[in-house]
């Protein structure tokens, strides 16, 4: 693919007005609040996008189209099943114990919560695993750029490390807040045009439905299975991700979206920043909107894509290695419909999702590092601006480690894999303590931390005694899964299973902690205002059963 | 605090502008599934989308002042 000028531009321009808001931002800079936790006073809208668009790298926009084209429609579950309830649940249930415990980050609650010992464990691995994903999801974009345009490998991470850096060097969070905003908008208007080509040349929906019934996919499965995403989820050997309804209901729908959703400081962060109890508590609702409507703009492409490949139209999926390249999908798609200039657009819109990723990363590193660790174990009590110095330099050091990941992904390639596994085994878990933590007052913090690591060790546990496509059973092999899907979601679901089970067996053996201690934090301990008066749209539960609603008919429309 | 409606509408404003001259200046530009003026089309609804998004800051700085 070959860039024309306007495409440079249109890149070029974008950058500029990226670091423009940054620098208009910076004199709002004065104290570590303003820089880490952007002092609780973005407007609603703003936190709802970025909410959305923080989660929104550029492996969701390369990976689910790709994964579009190999298992259609039912990749739409991640949203419908997975994303959308979570979002509201943690807006509606959650989001008044984070904002109203003035925590300024989730480990933080889990210390107001429990106890020092349990956020230090939640502390430490997300400071990994925050700056581990930000340089794997570098190197994806490194390796993309490289494949697609011929950019060199170093150049691409460089320069969009370097605009990242800059920006949340000089405006901090609300900064990177701003910029993901513009960065969202930039995605949409970048992606959904491509969306609507490539289906109207498929024939539009209908058309499509039409022409992949006629045939049968690689795995065997009739093409039907593309446009539905439940009819065929009654057993594995149905459907090309070799799932079923339970591990994709309870280990999807239940333990892997809602430990991501409910307890990432990555997003909850963006939640904590809003103005208001009642906005933060509006902040993931609302971004459920878009969030659910994102499948027509990442997922259907792909689906067009397969449909065009089997007609006579000079499309054909991209391949590698005799198999096809499922990654390479979305940008073999803009090359075939985008002339220079949207060509442009689209590109830095795949650049602006990379960045949204890398940004929020980097904000919530900074935020966990300086607070939960730095002020905590290493100088307690220093002077405020001593914390805004300190987290302005981890910026800095964040961008760093990310970048030097990039590089550790690209020498040993299996790295990545291993890194996401050891994510999948501390994710796991983590809903359990919190919801435990949450709604049950008796639990303690011996309770939570044991839990925690048990549910952990479980995941490991499941991970060696099961075997999907050749990964895993470093033990023993015990059960044999169709898919590496289905083998993460009953990963998920047993180290929940477990944390949930041993929490409460170790808190019932401990002793509680004192009612008074907890107020603010758990559930019926804590006074949540009413907001009447006001109309239903800007209050959190009429809202959240109609976005709710929309999930629901879209899950029905689509089945 | 600065409106991030006018930087975001700016932004796509300038965008808009310049995909619609790409698009009138060079119409037969195609790419080579479609037949399309995506550059017009897509140009258009980006100066509509960004002069939407500057016409509510601008509403929102008057009755502030």
């Amino acid at each position: 693919m070959k860039l024309a000028a306007v495409d440079y531009f249109i890149l070029f321009l974008y950058f500029a007005f990226v670091l423009g808001i940054g620098w208009r931002l910076r004199k709002k800079i004065s104290t570590s609040g303003d820089f880490l936790t952007s002092g609780h006073s973005v407007p609603v809208w703003i936190t709802s996008l970025a909410f959305l668009a923080a989660n929104l790298g550029a492996q969701e926009l390369v990976g689910m189209s790709g994964n579009g084209a190999k298992y259609g429609i039912m990749t739409a579950h991640f949203y419908w099943v997975g994303a959308v309830p979570a979002m509201i649940f943690v807006g509606i249930f959650m989001m008044p114990f984070y904002y109203g415990s003035r925590a300024r980050s989730v480990p933080e609650y889990l210390k107001l919560r429990f106890d020092e010992k349990t956020r230090a464990l939640n502390a430490f691995t997300f400071a990994g695993m925050t700056v581990f994903s930000s340089g794997i999801s570098m190197y994806a974009l490194g390796l993309l750029l490289r494949l697609v345009l011929g950019w060199s490998f170093t150049t691409s991470v460089l320069c969009s490390a370097a605009i990242v850096l800059a920006y949340t060097f000089l405006g901090g969070l609300t900064s990177a807040i701003y910029n993901e905003v513009l960065q969202f908008f930039l995605i949409v208007m970048g992606f959904s045009p491509l969306a609507i080509l490539a289906v109207s040349k498929a024939g539009g929906w209908a058309g499509m439905s039409a022409r992949l019934h006629t045939f049968t996919l690689p795995t065997g499965q009739p093409g039907d299975v593309m446009v539905h995403s439940w009819k065929y989820i009654a057993h594995t050997a149905d459907n090309p991700m070799g799932i079923e309804v339970f591990g994709l209901v309870a280990g999807l729908g239940f333990v892997m979206s809602f430990g991501y959703w409910c307890t990432d400081f990555l997003v909850i962060q963006r939640a904590m920043a809003a103005n208001s109890m009642s906005a933060s508590r509006r902040t993931p609702v609302i971004a459920a909107l878009p969030k659910m409507m994102m499948p027509f703009i990442v997922i259907v492409p792909g689906i067009a894509a397969l449909a065009l490949s089997h007609m006579d139209v000079g499309y054909a999926l991209p391949m590698k290695n005799g198999g096809p390249d499922y990654d390479q999908v979305l940008t073999t798609l803009m090359g075939k419909f985008y002339p220079a200039g949207m060509l442009g657009v689209g590109l830095t819109g795949l650049m602006a999702s990379f960045m949204s990723g890398m940004a929020g990363n980097v904000t919530a590193f900074n935020t966990v590092w300086t607070y939960d660790i730095y002020q905590t174990y290493i100088r307690p009590g220093a002077p405020d601006h001593h914390y805004l110095t300190v987290g302005r330099i981890t910026t800095f050091v964040g961008v760093g480690l990310s970048i030097a990941t990039a590089y550790l992904a690209q020498q040993y390639n299996s790295i990545n894999d291993l890194l996401q596994l050891v994510f999948s085994f501390v994710n796991a878990p983590l809903f359990g303590t919190f919801l435990l933590g949450m709604f049950w007052k008796r639990t303690t913090g011996h309770g939570a931390f044991t839990g925690l690591l048990c549910g952990t060790c479980a995941a490991a546990l499941t991970h060696g005694l099961t075997v999907a496509e050749n990964k895993g059973g470093w033990i023993t092999e015990i059960h044999h899964f169709p898919s590496s899907m289905a083998q993460n979601f009953w990963i998920a679901i047993c180290a929940w299973t477990t944390c949930f089970l041993i929490t409460i067996l170790v808190s019932l053996m401990t002793s509680p902690r004192p009612e008074k201690e907890l107020e603010g934090l758990v559930y019926g301990l804590t006074n949540l205002k009413h907001d009447e008066g006001v109309s239903w749209y800007k209050r959190p539960v009429p809202l959240a059963i109609a976005i709710g609603a929309l999930a629901l008919f879209l899950n029905f429309w689509f089945a | 605090m600065l409106d991030l409606r006018v930087p975001t509408g700016s932004f796509f404003l300038v965008v808009g502008v310049i995909l619609l001259l790409t698009g009138f200046l060079d119409p037969n530009a195609r790419a080579a599934l479609t037949d399309t003026n995506v550059n017009l089309l897509c140009g258009l609804s980006m100066v509509v989308f960004g002069a939407f998004l500057l016409l509510l800051a601008w509403r929102a700085a008057r009755t502030h002042s």
